[in-house]
């Protein structure tokens, strides 16, 4: 993107002041702050409902704010029209818990749905596609490792090539940005830290921005640059990655919870119900 | 924190013995009082009694008499005329198909771009379901002609309302992961559309319209009796010259192809919905060849980087299918001599006849509006009460799991099978012709579509009781009668009271149309409206015919939420 080229000084996503109402009441997001400059690997980590996902949906204008302003490499995402925002998400590879593959359509196919951002009109089936791009969905698919799957129907696959598959596509929109929400949440311990080693070692090769929600801390710290808390919609916690303690990390679900709601304190087990609550949910 | 309160709202649920839904069972015996009222005052409407029955019955012993043996020089006219209720079933279809997925993509919660379309949306298709393929024939054949085409017309626009419902729901249980994430890589609106929704329903949309081409075959099999093309004219020219031994020979030839292409088209649903055609299904030697070829294959196209699917036997039957109906459509449209250029002319013409239909006047026939509105009710009801007493005993002896001699399934289950080939319209076309004009042979027709259906569904629900409780009861020492009337009747119950009133819906919307064949009720009145061109009665007709289908309906939708 020609307007992203300004110096490296300038933060390619910045959100300035930006609030969420849902329209049942929820505060999702509670004046949000946050300035990302170019290559930098940030991990967002709080407890679920804590606006994570939210913050994430801001940033490719799936969600709009109530209030505020976000603006990503130069396009102001919070007003942007359709076109605008078309433009800015293909340059947004988005990596979500759920994978979202259509289950019943080959890898291949998945994989080349990331290049429609970059054709005019609709298509359906591999054969709809120019012939350079699937070739291009080959290459991807063998970077992450799944080649002898092409052809294989999506929901034949186990949750972690599942989302291999769902990095192809995103390598297929060829993004600056990488936005991964919850990418391990649904896999197992071995396939969690496969897709994780996958996912960073394709934005340090392609110099991708990256921004990852996770709600285990060792994950976050082992990788990211960048550690931010998020707690009922607001920051609680920005600090460099190398000098944060998993401790001080902690305080984003504990500690940071007391001094922030009174009620809480009289009730010490209440953050862990809602995590059991939550995460019973669909 | 809402949270904290998750927990002991679960305990408390799971603590307390479960409620019982009191307030639900006055309404529900009052629904099953006013059934058996309203099914008492049928029987009496229509001067059912055991004597008419059995002297019906015996009107139709001679009738099979005079149309033994059938002579067959009818033949090469009968199957030409099969064979344009195919293509008009055919044809009908499509345009339904065609018509309904931009339809169901307004009318689905999850795709519509405005509450006010989704609200048109949904009203187009409920009203093109409540008026019945017959009476729309009829009311466009005035301004079309006579032919096959009003007949498509009409297939065509009322099986918008139930393929169009159908698509809809289908759209609706679709996905939202995929979409989400297709949107997010910079996709629009419509590329998302067709690369995420169209994927998920297409298994179902077929399903959907191989199912409807079934019924509208059927349907278009007496769309003749209105003079809109196919078999229908056929049987009743030959019945009207009293020709019983060639009439039957032309009702066998449509009978036979009926069942031949329900036997194809059931099999065909269940191969091209059928998930993961590429693991084996069956361990014998061809399906385990076709897996490994698949396998080898893909295999091929993976080390050569093939740009295209590999030929693998799923791709292969889908898109041969859809060859071969594709061709078939083609054929069809030459075939019948389909007036498409000159379409808008048409177009015209249709949507002028149907603004003749305005202002509708109530009151000209104001009497025999009444009373066929009283009868057609009378005649649903009371076929549906004959219907399950002949339906329980058939139902329970085509139960594999009740009945243990597998003779006695396959003959139950056969009769069943033929006696489904034959459409409703034509039984009672047979059956006036053995006793006369009036609401009795049409009840009894509707009787035996209603018999042979219900026991299916009866069969069906017993089949899926399960089978710990009898094997309580029936280790307690009990006869094999006490252990179905207290073992499995009471699981089998819920789901044929539902069906019952199903069946009572269906019936109340046959009956609307079999007095077109002279069987009773409105339809009578509709046909003899149309051959005088009083258009303004003809209207009334239909919007009576709407409002009772409408009602019922309603009444069906809300009982049947009352029973679950």
């Amino acid at each position: 993107m020609q307007d992203s080229s300004t110096s490296g000084a300038d933060p390619l996503i910045s959100l300035t002041g930006v609030s969420k109402r849902f329209p049942n009441g929820t505060l999702a997001l509670d004046n949000v702050d946050l300035s990302i400059p170019r290559g930098q690997l940030l991990s967002l980590i709080g407890l679920s409902g804590s606006g994570k996902s939210t913050l994430m949906r801001h940033l490719n204008g799936l969600h709009r704010p109530t209030s505020g302003v976000v603006n990503v490499m130069g396009v102001e995402v919070s007003s942007a029209s359709n076109r605008q925002l078309r433009g800015v998400r293909k340059n947004i590879g988005f990596v979500f818990q759920q994978f979202g593959l259509v289950g019943r359509a080959t890898c291949l196919e998945n994989v080349l749905t990331g290049a429609l951002g970059r054709l005019n009109g609709p298509r359906y089936g591999v054969w709809s596609y120019p012939k350079q791009l699937r070739s291009e969905a080959f290459d991807h698919l063998e970077r992450v490792g799944l080649v002898n799957q092409a052809y294989q129907r999506a929901d034949t696959l186990s949750g972690g090539q599942m989302q291999r598959v769902a990095i192809a596509r995103s390598l297929m929109q060829q993004p600056q940005i990488m936005l991964a929400d919850e990418p391990v949440a649904s896999l197992d311990p071995e396939s969690s830290a496969q897709v994780l080693d996958l996912l960073l070692k394709v934005a340090v090769e392609e110099q991708m921005t990256v921004i990852v929600t996770l709600h285990q801390v060792e994950l976050a710290l082992g990788w990211a640059t960048r550690i931010v808390g998020l707690r009922d919609g607001r920051v609680v916690l920005d600090r460099d990655a190398t000098t944060l303690k998993q401790e001080d990390a902690m305080e984003v679900y504990q500690r940071v919870d007391k001094s922030l709601d009174p009620d809480v304190s009289r009730q010490p087990d209440a953050s862990g119900v809602t995590q059991r609550a939550v995460q019973v949910a669909p | 924190m809402s949270g904290a309160h998750v927990e002991p709202l679960t305990k408390n649920r799971a603590g307390r013995p479960r409620q019982p839904k009191n307030w639900r069972n006055p309404t529900l015996l009052a629904i099953t009082i006013g059934f058996v009222v309203a099914t008492a005052w049928s029987w009496n409407f229509i001067d059912m009694t055991l004597l008419t029955l059995f002297g019906g019955l015996s009107d139709l012993g001679n009738l099979l008499v005079y149309m033994f043996p059938p002579i067959f020089d009818n033949f090469p006219e009968a199957l030409r005329a099969t064979i344009e209720t195919i293509w008009m079933a055919l044809i009908g279809t499509t345009i339904a198909v065609v018509l309904s997925v931009p339809l169901a993509f307004l009318a689905a919660r999850n795709t519509s771009p405005h509450p006010l379309v989704f609200a048109v949306a949904r009203g187009v298709i409920t009203l093109t379901r409540a008026v019945p393929t017959l009476v729309l024939a009829a009311v466009f054949s005035i301004s079309l002609g006579i032919g096959p085409f009003p007949g498509i017309v009409a297939l065509g626009l009322h099986s918008v309302g139930m393929i169009g419902k159908l698509f809809t729901e289908a759209i609706e249980s679709t996905e939202f992961a995929p979409r989400e994430a297709v949107l997010s890589t910079g996709a629009g609106k419509w590329q998302t559309i067709l690369a995420t929704i169209i994927p998920q329903i297409i298994p179902s949309c077929i399903g959907t319209a191989l199912y409807r081409l079934d019924i509208n075959l059927r349907e278009s099999a007496v769309l003749g009796f209105v003079g809109a093309g196919g078999v229908g004219f056929l049987i009743q020219t030959e019945l009207r010259g009293l020709d019983y031994q060639r009439a039957i020979s032309a009702v066998s030839v449509i009978f036979i192809t009926i069942t031949l292409i329900e036997l194809i088209s059931t099999r065909l649903r269940a191969s091209i919905i059928g998930d993961h055609l590429s693991t084996p299904t069956k361990q014998n030697a061809r399906s385990l060849a076709r897996v490994a070829r698949d396998q080898r294959l893909i295999e091929a196209a993976i080390s050569t980087r093939r740009l295209t699917p590999p030929w693998i036997y799923e791709r292969i039957l889908r898109v041969g299918t859809g060859l071969m109906f594709l061709s078939l459509l083609v054929v069809a449209l030459f075939t019948i001599d389909m007036p498409i250029i000159s379409a808008y002319k048409y177009g015209d013409d249709l949507v002028r006849s149907i603004g003749r239909l305005y202002p509708p006047d109530f009151t000209f026939a104001r009497a025999e509006l009444i009373q066929g509105m009283l009868e057609t009710t009378a005649i649903g009801f009371t076929a549906t009460l004959l219907g399950l007493v002949i339906a329980i005993p058939l139902g329970i002896l085509s139960a594999r799991n009740i009945i243990l001699r597998r003779s006695v399934i396959l003959l139950s289950r056969g009769v069943l099978l033929l006696i489904r080939g034959l459409p409703e319209l034509i039984v009672a076309v047979l059956f006036v012709a053995a006793m006369g004009l009036g609401p009795v042979p049409g009840t009894l027709a509707l009787t035996i579509g209603t018999a042979t259906f219900m026991a299916k569904l009866i069969g069906d629900a017993l089949e899926e009781v399960q089978e710990a409780p009898r094997e309580g009861v029936s280790a307690t020492g009990a006869t094999r009668v006490q252990e179905f009337i207290s073992a499995v009747l009471p699981q089998a119950l819920p789901n044929l009271v539902s069906q019952t009133l199903y069946m009572l819906d269906v019936n109340l919307r046959s009956s609307t149309v079999l007095g077109i064949v002279g069987g009773g009720g409105i339809g009578f009145l509709l046909l003899g409206s149309i051959r005088v061109l009083d258009e303004a009665t003809v209207g009334a007709i239909i919007i009576t015919i709407f409002l009772l289908v409408y009602a019922i309906e309603l009444l069906g939708t809300f009982v049947r939420w009352m029973v679950e």
